[in-house]
């Protein structure tokens, strides 16, 4: 039975029809995925049914009835919960409050803060997860915070919960968890709406998918029905082999060291690392989430500071206290939390780009605005950033076109060494490929990167040498073309062979 | 380069609205006395007179200081010390005037330390504690509210420290040229805050400098990675914001040809913050309008004169003040503009379907 029934719904934005008569149906007791690039319509569709956006043109039928919420709390009124991506909770607030927020039980005029502990934590043991409701939400993971909007979409019994790439933050076991969690609630004959980037979760949960593209539905399978390349290629309108045909950095073995790192340590996190890094190579650093990944990253550029060992640049001694006098060096870094350390919303594109150009400048050397728009405009056409015009506020675009103004920022500082942490995360397949594609081409002008990711096939697909992280070491290194997933998966289970 | 007038945005922004706000209130002076807008020049002084004149005139010290309250507002913070620092700023200018007032008994033309003294030491004094502000929010992490706090409550009492808790005067001339002389047929406060905003504007605008305010007060953590030394954007905003009000205090105590370590710059703090904010500069930070500011300032001084020449009573005048003020903030919010934004859009869609 259809729990959900959304016809023929059209939006229609200043120039573009973000959706053009775009049908949805969703069982009860379902796992549907919604898949699609960037910009093909997925949230615009997701904001329609929650009230966000409203429709021109279509109607939604929820367990046979119309419906047309004009607003996010009258979907939650009426049964429709959304779990977004960045999650939307109060981080000073205990995981209880969190869940009970707006709705507390109340006992003799007073709120009832027994009451919301013990439901608090009987739910989230629902969940596996035995956990002190009390503390701050900020005391927990990522993954944590995303099971307690969860738990607050269950507990107001929601009939379809909506769950917009949930797991682009977390790491496989807590992906794992999710996933029991999810079957769980459609066991209990809930629909839930999954959105992701991620195939493999595509495949592992939903029972069907509905495939848009550029505002069009392209079709609903059955999960059966269609393999991984088929699904890219309907998503993509395009071939996957043009896609993936990229090729590993080609760097002569005499190539100069570019970046040398020599048993550098910071305060708290990592004791003892040591890398080098040539001349247009690419060098990828695997392990899991905390593993020490990112806290390498941030000493490399100054974002954390180093207290033992040294760093070389071009052979020269190099001092680091803030990232300004990295970019002065010319080492460059794109963040993994994009909407805390990268993207800057209310500026427009045009300065976001042009903003690591001009620190290195300093104020007092202002580039003109047409200085600035050329630079601008160069790297949309480069990087196929889709924007009316570089006056766009960067926090309106969508997130595969935030991560290629930042990936701009830092293309237009002209860096010798250019570290990426997780610049592929919660992007679609089209955009990772070009965003891959881009990597590659810096190194072939030169540049040397250094790629963070959790995905280990791109990081095998496109790294010269791989460092694996573990328990913040490095535990191996190892040769990009000879290894395959099975041998860093060991490695990072086990540690060192 | 034939770019369409673009009366949706126009419509929308919060600066069309402080202006259009501030053309009706004039135009409310002017249907109540028809001689509101008159402008006459007297040539005993060398002036121009009216209405206008003094409106301008009189918001200069808000003006003056709301240009740096701009900028840490688009920083997302608040400077609430600015008042204090006008007494402290004319307090200092006194004691160099009058130093030892057991000595030089009588004020009369005449100053006890050079002129320049009087000038240079409270601007640099008022610039160090605006740096004191900065050092507290920047490298202490303090939130500015709390951090300015601080001189905002001490601040009043050092200027009585310094004066041993009196009220000097004095009858020194050159001084009395900053708050009551003139250039240019114009009161010299008009000219001086000329001079700031066209200083604070180039500042700002012709460097980078305003871009990277801007950027911080978006996002603090994004502008760091981004190579920008936040810390040092942070320093020199509330060092400008200081001096700014440093230069306030002078033309205020040359006004009164006195030091009022209780009055001096009373309120001025929530006068520049809502000259800002009438101006469409976002409390949250961000993108920021010096122009609009500007506007706000002589919105709120159009309104203290409207008090004033209309002869409501003296006690009412500020209810009267909060109540325009409402009724700006509400045209300028969210929901209204939007409103008459799509109403403009809609009536370019039909002048649109016209043409065609």
């Amino acid at each position: 039975m259809n729990i959900l029934e959304m016809k023929g719904i059209t939006i229609q934005f200043p120039g573009v029809k973000a959706l053009d008569n775009v049908n949805f149906s969703l069982r009860a007791g379902e796992i549907h995925s919604l898949l699609g690039e960037n910009g093909a319509g997925k949230s615009t569709l997701i904001k329609c049914l929650t009230g966000v956006n409203n429709m021109d043109a279509g109607k939604i039928l929820l367990e046979g009835q119309e419906i047309r919420p004009s607003s996010p709390r009258e979907a939650i009124e009426l049964g429709i919960s959304t779990v977004f991506q960045e999650v939307n909770l109060c981080p000073n607030l205990s995981v209880a409050e969190n869940i009970f927020v707006g709705r507390q039980p109340m006992k003799r005029g007073q709120i009832d803060w027994n009451a919301i502990n013990t439901r608090a934590a009987e739910l989230m043991s629902r969940f596996h997860l035995d956990i002190d409701v009390t503390r701050p939400l900020s005391f927990y993971s990522t993954a944590i915070q995303q099971m307690t909007s969860i738990a607050r979409a269950v507990d107001i019994q929601a009939k379809i919960l909506i769950l917009d790439e949930p797991t682009s933050s977390l790491d496989e076991n807590e992906v794992q968890l999710l996933f029991e969690v999810m079957r769980d609630l459609k066991a209990n004959g809930m629909g839930i709406i999954f959105i992701t980037h991620f195939l493999d979760q595509i495949y592992a949960v939903s029972d069907r998918m509905t495939i848009l593209r550029n505002g069009h539905l392209v079709g609903t399978y059955s999960i059966d029905e269609l393999s991984k390349v088929e699904l890219v290629t309907k998503m993509v309108g395009k071939d996957m082999d043009v896609i993936f045909n990229l090729k590993r950095a080609d760097v002569a073995p005499d190539a100069p060291v570019m970046l040398k790192a020599e048993h550098i340590g910071d305060a708290e996190h990592i004791r003892d690392i040591s890398l080098t890094l040539k001349k247009g190579e690419l060098i990828g650093f695997a392990g899991l989430l905390g593993s020490g990944r990112t806290e390498t990253a941030e000493m490399l550029f100054g974002a954390d500071r180093i207290v033992r060992g040294e760093i070389q640049l071009d052979g020269a001694k190099l001092s680091l206290t803030q990232p300004f006098d990295a970019i002065q060096a010319r080492i460059a870094f794109c963040p993994e939390d994009r909407k805390r350390d990268g993207i800057i919303g209310d500026l427009s594109i045009r300065e976001n780009i042009m903003l690591a150009v001009q620190s290195r400048k300093g104020f007092m050397s202002p580039m003109t605005r047409q200085e600035q728009t050329d630079l601008a405009n160069k790297y949309i056409a480069l990087l196929g950033i889709a924007t009316p015009d570089c006056e766009k506020k960067a926090g309106e675009l969508s997130g595969g076109n935030q991560q290629k103004v930042i990936l701009a920022r830092w293309m237009a500082a002209e860096p010798k060494v250019l570290i990426l942490d997780e610049p592929t995360r919660g992007i679609d397949i089209g955009a990772k490929a070009e965003i891959q594609r881009l990597m590659l081409e810096m190194c072939g002008f030169g540049v040397s990167v250094i790629f963070i990711s959790s995905e280990l096939d791109e990081i095998i697909r496109c790294s010269n040498r791989i460092i694996i992280m573990r328990d913040r070491e490095k535990v191996a290194e190892v040769e990009g073309v000879s290894c395959t997933q099975q041998d860093i998966l060991k490695i990072i289970a086990e540690g060192a062979a | 380069m034939n770019k369409r007038f673009d009366f949706s945005a126009l419509m929308q922004s919060k600066v069309t609205w402080a202006v259009i706000a501030e053309v009706l209130i004039l135009l409310v002076c002017f249907a109540i006395r028809p001689d509101f807008f008159s402008i006459s020049y007297q040539p005993s002084t060398g002036m121009l007179y009216g209405s206008l004149i003094d409106i301008v005139n009189r918001s200069a010290e808000i003006t003056i200081i709301s240009m740096g309250m701009t900028l840490v507002i688009a920083l997302g913070g608040t400077d609430l010390s600015v008042g204090a620092l006008v007494a402290v700023s004319g307090a200092i200018a006194l004691k160099f005037l009058r130093w030892d007032v057991l000595t030089y008994t009588t004020p009369g033309d005449y100053t006890v330390y050079p002129y320049f003294l009087v000038l240079i030491v409270p601007l640099v004094v008022c610039a160090l504690m605006g740096l004191f502000n900065g050092f507290l929010v920047a490298k202490g992490g303090i939130q500015p509210i709390i951090a300015t706090l601080i001189l905002m409550v001490c601040g009043r009492g050092v200027a009585q420290i310094l004066t041993d808790g009196k009220q000097f005067t004095t009858g020194y001339s050159p001084f009395r040229v900053i708050g009551q002389g003139s250039f240019l047929y114009l009161p010299m406060p008009i000219i001086i805050t000329i001079i700031v905003v066209v200083a604070v504007a180039l500042f700002t605008r012709k460097t980078a400098f305003g871009a990277f305010v801007e950027s911080v007060g978006v996002n603090a953590s994004a502008s760091r990675l981004s190579g920008i030394k936040a810390g040092t954007v942070i320093l020199i905003v509330f060092m400008i914001t200081g001096l700014l009000s440093g230069i306030s205090g002078l033309i205020y105590s040359s006004r009164i040809m006195s030091n009022d370590s209780n009055n001096a710059g009373l309120n001025f703090e929530m006068d520049a913050i809502l000259a800002v904010v009438i101006g469409g500069t976002n409390m949250a930070g961000g993108k920021f309008s010096l122009a609009g500011t500007v506007v706000g300032s002589l919105i709120i001084r159009t309104i203290v004169t409207f008090v004033y020449y209309f002869g409501i009573v003296s006690e009412a005048t500020m209810a009267f003040k909060a109540l325009i003020i409402a009724v700006v903030i509400v045209l300028q919010s969210e929901p209204v503009r939007e409103y008459f934004a799509r109403r403009a859009r809609r009536r370019e869609a039909l002048a649109g379907g016209d043409a065609r």
